[in-house]
């Protein structure tokens, strides 16, 4: 058994699948280079595959002659997920496709192997769909807008095409700086980009009053009488506040649900809105009794 | 008074506003402009009452020259007034669109003077966005009842979606809690605008050159919980409005007190979230479930169940289209399953031309289980089990919901409001 490594891109996965059904290995696990040095399998012998553009893209061929671009894209979006073992999933379910066994095979959402990859799709897509609305750009001395995110999945790419429709006649970038890489568009085209240090592109500028007024604007227009931090947090996932604005001021103990669960106990400084305190006293009070 | 303050204010005065769609317009960016429409449109971020905000939704002046009970802005309430430029609105816009905080502009104004003199203002800003500054983002202007006809046309040219407040939903609430308003001078409006869609529509053959007439519909706002309709009333109302007018959406807004007054219900109400929610729901069955209104309700049934969503009390009360089976339903009959959404129910009748769908992919379509498994058979079950007794399966249903912790200080306990 064979614990393949790959370079972590689409096309080295897809050269991996093309070596697999050359070299007919029998495959263990198969680990993006990422992943180094975690738990490596005793019984599992290493192997390292080098990206082929060449293979990847016979691959590519075989996959839309077999089924049809949209699984290709399907197995696009799914791949980036980086979710562990996702590509022991797209394995089984290419085996299968090309297996031959049922001519509509790749037609079929609801099979075994392509149902788990249509639902992680749905969520990658989810992601770039709500990611759209949630890039919060920065403007820069020289007028580049730049927004920086640390989104869950690989999405930053996917973003480029309803930005760049949407600011054309301006110069944009926007930066994952969790995988450390971003994309800018200069006016005319979106190319890859990456920066040496994050913190200091937005280093030393003057404070915007625009934002400021955001901030505002936000916390204007929510109505007291209906709070609801669960709903909020369901629309709203906590891990996103980081780069909003609007969200940012909150204090970091907002963010744990614990404040909700009336049982909680604190020892250190309570850093909670005074409202907060007294809403949890309230309940806790509520189940003494 | 400097912009942020108006802000501040104007914002605060346009809160209990609820439409906040962006959706049904996917204008393309001007040449050299900025923005665009996104067709399924764009939440940009929450409230923290977590509802979405996708549009700078404010007024462009609050101070009104009406007196209705249940609005914020009304000419007896002592609240600090401010009125925008319409440069200082266009530039806000624009700013807060080039950092992707929102969508476009969601503008409304109190009524100033004569409704014609509003609307020109509100009319005006609007042209100035799309003329002078080429912006191809979404606007949303609220058409003022009362305003000339020429000017609902130029609006309905530079806007993606227009509404009229409906407000209270019967005529007689509202001429009671409104003197100064009346359904018909609301309904004029909405009808004029209706009537110019379709023809502008009529013409069949389009292009993008072609000029829109308002691409994102209409919509409109009914206040629950003020005065003493049942949810029957609404749905038939808001039926009409998506059959006769054609109208995208209709927002339910339960009634928050802000003003103490005699006509209304005592300040210290809670306002009627659930309720609220229901009357959504029931929307949804009928825009993306293909129910009818009087299924949903009739005048048996004129109000919603409080501890059951609306698609599990229709199939409650009818037993004898349960259970199905999911290899042979209609797609009609599928939405219809309580626990089975719009998604699954595609990826059911998709699936299952290429083999048998099982329990446990059903369960990782996303399909709720806990609820669908009443209202479905699985092939073993022998024929003469496959019966629904909704008397057993609802106190089921109930108990899954999860439990509520019962307010001391409420003066309705939940139990009493929900019997």
């Amino acid at each position: 058994m064979l614990s393949i490594s790959y370079d972590s891109t689409f096309d080295g996965f897809l050269s991996v699948v093309f070596e697999i059904y050359r070299q007919r290995l029998s495959v263990g696990d198969i680990r993006p280079d990422r992943l180094e040095g975690t738990s490596e399998d005793l019984f599992m012998q290493p192997f390292w595959v080098e990206t082929n553009p060449d293979s990847a893209r016979r691959l590519k061929r075989a996959i839309v002659n077999a089924a049809s671009e949209d699984v290709l894209y399907l197995l696009d979006t799914v791949f980036r997920s980086e979710e562990s073992g996702v590509e022991m999933k797209m394995l089984a379910f290419l085996r299968k496709l090309f297996s031959g066994i049922d001519k509509n095979y790749g037609k079929n959402p609801t099979s075994e192997e392509m149902l788990p990859l249509y639902m992680i799709a749905q969520s990658v897509r989810r992601e770039a769909g709500d990611m759209r609305g949630m890039v919060r750009f920065t403007k820069l001395e020289d007028g580049t807008y730049f927004a920086e995110i640390e989104p869950k999945y690989d999405i930053v790419t996917l973003l480029a095409g309803h930005f760049r429709s949407r600011f054309a006649n301006e110069r944009w970038a926007i930066y994952d700086s969790r995988r450390n890489y971003g994309i800018y568009y200069d006016g005319c085209g979106v190319m890859e980009v990456s920066v040496p240090d994050i913190k200091e592109v937005t280093a030393g500028l003057p404070p915007d009053s625009i934002k400021e007024m955001w901030k505002d604007f936000y916390k204007a227009i929510s109505i007291k009488e209906r709070e609801n931090p669960k709903l909020l947090k369901r629309c709203l996932p906590v891990r996103y506040w980081k780069h909003l604005p609007e969200r940012e001021a909150s204090p970091a103990t907002w963010l744990e649900s614990d404040w909700i669960n009336p049982k909680f106990t604190r020892s250190s400084p309570s850093t909670l809105l005074p409202s907060d305190v007294a809403k949890a006293n309230s309940r806790a009070q509520v189940l003494l009794r | 008074m400097d912009v942020r303050e108006k802000l501040n204010i104007l914002a605060d005065a346009a809160k209990y506003d609820v439409s906040c769609s962006s959706s049904g317009s996917n204008r393309s960016t001007p040449k050299g402009g900025l923005g665009n429409g996104c067709q399924a449109g764009v939440c940009h971020t929450w409230a923290a009452d977590g509802r979405c905000i996708s549009l700078l939704k404010v007024l462009m002046s609050n101070a009104c020259k009406y007196d209705c009970a249940y609005c914020v802005n009304r000419r007896s309430n002592d609240i600090p007034r401010a009125t925008f430029t319409p440069k200082e609105l266009i530039d806000l816009t624009l700013e807060f669109y080039r950092r992707n905080y929102i969508e476009g502009l969601f503008l409304s104004s109190a009524v100033v003077g004569s409704p014609d003199a509003t609307m020109e203002r509100l009319v005006r800003v609007a042209k100035e966005l799309r003329t002078v500054h080429k912006f191809g983002g979404y606007i949303h202007l609220k058409s003022i009842p009362g305003a000339s006809a020429s000017l609902l046309h130029e609006a309905g040219l530079y806007a993606d979606r227009s509404s009229v407040n409906i407000e209270i939903p019967s005529d007689q609430a509202l001429q009671y809690l409104a003197p100064e308003k009346n359904h018909a001078s609301i309904y004029k409006p909405m009808n004029y605008l209706a009537e110019r869609k379709l023809e502008y529509n009529a013409g069949g053959n389009f292009s993008r050159y072609s000029p829109r007439f308002l691409p994102a519909g209409q919509s409109t706002q009914m206040i629950v919980g003020a005065s003493g309709e049942t949810d029957y009333q609404i749905l038939t109302l808001s039926n009409g409005f998506y059959k006769q007018q054609q109208m995208k959406r209709v927002y339910f807004s339960g009634y928050v007190p802000i003003n103490a007054d005699k006509r209304l219900p005592v300040i210290t109400t809670k306002p009627p979230l659930v309720r609220e929610h229901r009357l959504y729901q029931a929307d949804w069955l009928m825009r993306y479930y293909k129910f009818e209104y009087n299924e949903i309700l009739d005048e048996q049934h004129p109000n919603l169940d409080l501890e059951l969503d609306p698609k599990v009390g229709w199939a409650l009360r009818h037993p004898e289209f349960f259970p199905i089976d999911i290899q042979t339903a209609d797609y009609e009959m599928l939405l219809r399953v309580p626990g089975i959404g719009v998604k699954s129910a595609k990826l059911i009748a998709s699936g299952r031309r290429y083999g048998k769908i099982r329990l446990d992919s059903l369960k990782k379509m996303g399909v709720v289980l806990k609820r669908a498994k009443y209202f479905i058979y699985h092939p073993d079950t022998p024929a003469s089990l496959r019966r629904l007794y909704p008397e057993m399966v609802r106190p089921l249903l109930i108990q899954q919901a999860k439990p509520v912790q019962l307010d001391l200080f409420n003066d309705q306990p939940l139990l009493l409001s929900a019997s």
